[in-house]
């Protein structure tokens, strides 16, 4: 995930381990398991996750002095919602693009798999 | 005001026999990218000709010079003219005011629509940045979700986004044809000719052509690129590849009926392909070209006429390569010479 912002890939490993942990995790847990793959300081980490609690990702709750963090929403939760984004005509279709195929219903689908069955054996290869 | 008639005339035209025409045609699902040219010829000579006729209208004898003083004088010259009638006067308001909102409200629109299109494109890939995974495909992005689904953003962080559903359905040829057309999409940078045509439709909603285009421009896009994926992949895995989507379809995400289009796209694919042959492309071409320059055409015909008057700057260079001093009244100023009326 490339060059999307300064902590773009920071954030998005922060979100996989609070989506991967059971539990709320304080700045100090998620930067002592981040740092298994790389050299972290700790306020980067607590920039990072103040970031991603502003934007709504995480939500938190102050625990003694320190703040511990959940996400606000599960992956598929936010999966979901990106789906509906990009195939909502309300959204902006022109801002997804257009999907491989339109959502359709069970009669289409048949219909669909009938025009294929129609014609076996077409000339591979041959576009326009 | 001949002139602005006759393209006020020619827009109205265009605007209601051209969707009417290009819809019944079969050629347009052969040519898909001459047919998106041709409406897109289509929306520009409506748009251009509206925005030509008020400038008739408010200079009746706008030169076409090198020289930029002559034709700022020349222009000048002419206004000057048209407001030493009452008449004048209020055609060229009329005019400007024709020209500013047309010209004005279509660049306006385009512009709002593409920025706000490329802004939730962004917002869009942030939101996958933290949520998708990654794949081996490069630039693509798997997102886990139960219905089978590909779709692209372009821009400068494209991707081609694959849910996990579609992952799992989809065999190697036909995720290849899958992959194939969405990269179609991003290297035509589709995005922006279906963003075009969708600003230009928000911009006027109740003019049937620009919902049309819109409308038939996204269809268009899609066969576009389905010749892509099948020129390089073979047109049955294409075709398999969105009979296999629409099979995993879950009816609660049924938003929108896109059935039609998918059937025809299938049908299209399994048939046996026939392009549009050089002689008809090469036509085709021809009238969308023709589309897009009629509207210069009226305009330049009377200012060649007014380069014959002898009062106009501008007209001096050019009168001397001319047929020689026809010289008209003040009042004649605007109208083309006999022979074009």
């Amino acid at each position: 995930m490339s060059v999307l912002r300064p902590f773009g890939e920071l954030e998005s490993a922060v979100m996989d381990r609070m989506w991967a942990a059971s539990r709320p995790l304080s700045v100090r847990e998620v930067l002592d398991d981040l740092r298994g793959d790389r050299v972290l300081a700790y306020t980067t980490v607590m920039t990072v996750m103040d970031n991603l609690y502003r934007k709504g990702w995480l939500t938190r709750k102050r625990e003694g002095r320190a703040y511990l963090y959940r996400p606000s929403a599960s992956r598929e939760v936010h999966a979901a919602r990106l789906m509906s984004q990009a195939f909502t005509e309300g959204g902006d279709p022109a801002a997804t693009l257009v999907h491989f195929i339109e959502a359709m219903s069970p009669d289409e689908a048949a219909a669909l798999r009938h025009a294929l069955s129609e014609q076996p054996g077409v000339d591979p290869g041959a576009g326009q | 005001m001949i002139v602005a008639l006759v393209l006020a005339g020619y827009a109205a035209t265009l605007a209601l026999a051209g969707p009417r025409v290009l819809r019944r045609s079969s050629w347009t699902a052969r040519a898909p990218r001459l047919a998106i040219g041709a409406w897109q010829a289509l929306s520009v000579s409506v748009l251009s000709s509206l925005v030509l006729a008020g400038l008739a209208l408010a200079a009746p004898t706008a030169p076409f010079s090198t020289n930029l003083a002559a034709v700022l004088r020349t222009c000048l010259i002419a206004i000057e003219r048209g407001y030493a009638t009452p008449g004048g006067a209020g055609a060229a308001l009329a005019g400007l005011v024709l020209t500013t909102t047309v010209g004005g409200w279509s660049l306006g629109c385009l512009v709002t629509g593409l920025a706000r299109s490329a802004r939730e494109r962004a917002r869009h890939v942030q939101a996958l940045s933290l949520v998708a995974r990654a794949s081996e495909h490069p630039d693509t992005v798997v997102l886990d979700h139960g219905t089978p689904a590909a779709y692209c953003l372009s821009g400068r962080h494209r991707r081609v986004v694959l849910t996990s559903a579609a992952l799992a359905a989809l065999d190697k040829p036909q995720l290849r044809a899958v992959l194939a057309h969405e990269e179609a999409h991003l290297a035509g940078h589709h995005h922006l000719v279906v963003a075009a045509a969708a600003a230009l439709h928000r911009a006027f909603p109740r003019v049937p052509l620009f919902v049309q285009a819109h409308r038939e421009v996204a269809r268009l896009v899609e066969l576009v690129a389905d010749d892509v994926a099948a020129r390089r992949h073979g047109r049955f895995p294409v075709a398999a590849a969105m009979v296999t989507m629409a099979a995993g379809q879950a009816p609660s995400v049924a938003l929108a009926a896109g059935g039609a289009g998918a059937l025809e796209r299938v049908r299209r694919l399994v048939g046996p392909a026939h392009p549009l042959g050089p002689g008809a492309l090469l036509a085709s071409f021809a009238i969308v070209i023709a589309l897009l320059f009629a509207p210069m055409l009226a305009v330049a015909s009377p200012a060649l006429a007014a380069a014959r008057i002898p009062g106009f700057p501008a007209a001096t260079a050019i009168s001397r390569a001319a047929m020689g001093p026809n010289c008209h009244d003040p009042g004649m100023v605007a109208r083309p010479p006999r022979s074009q009326r």
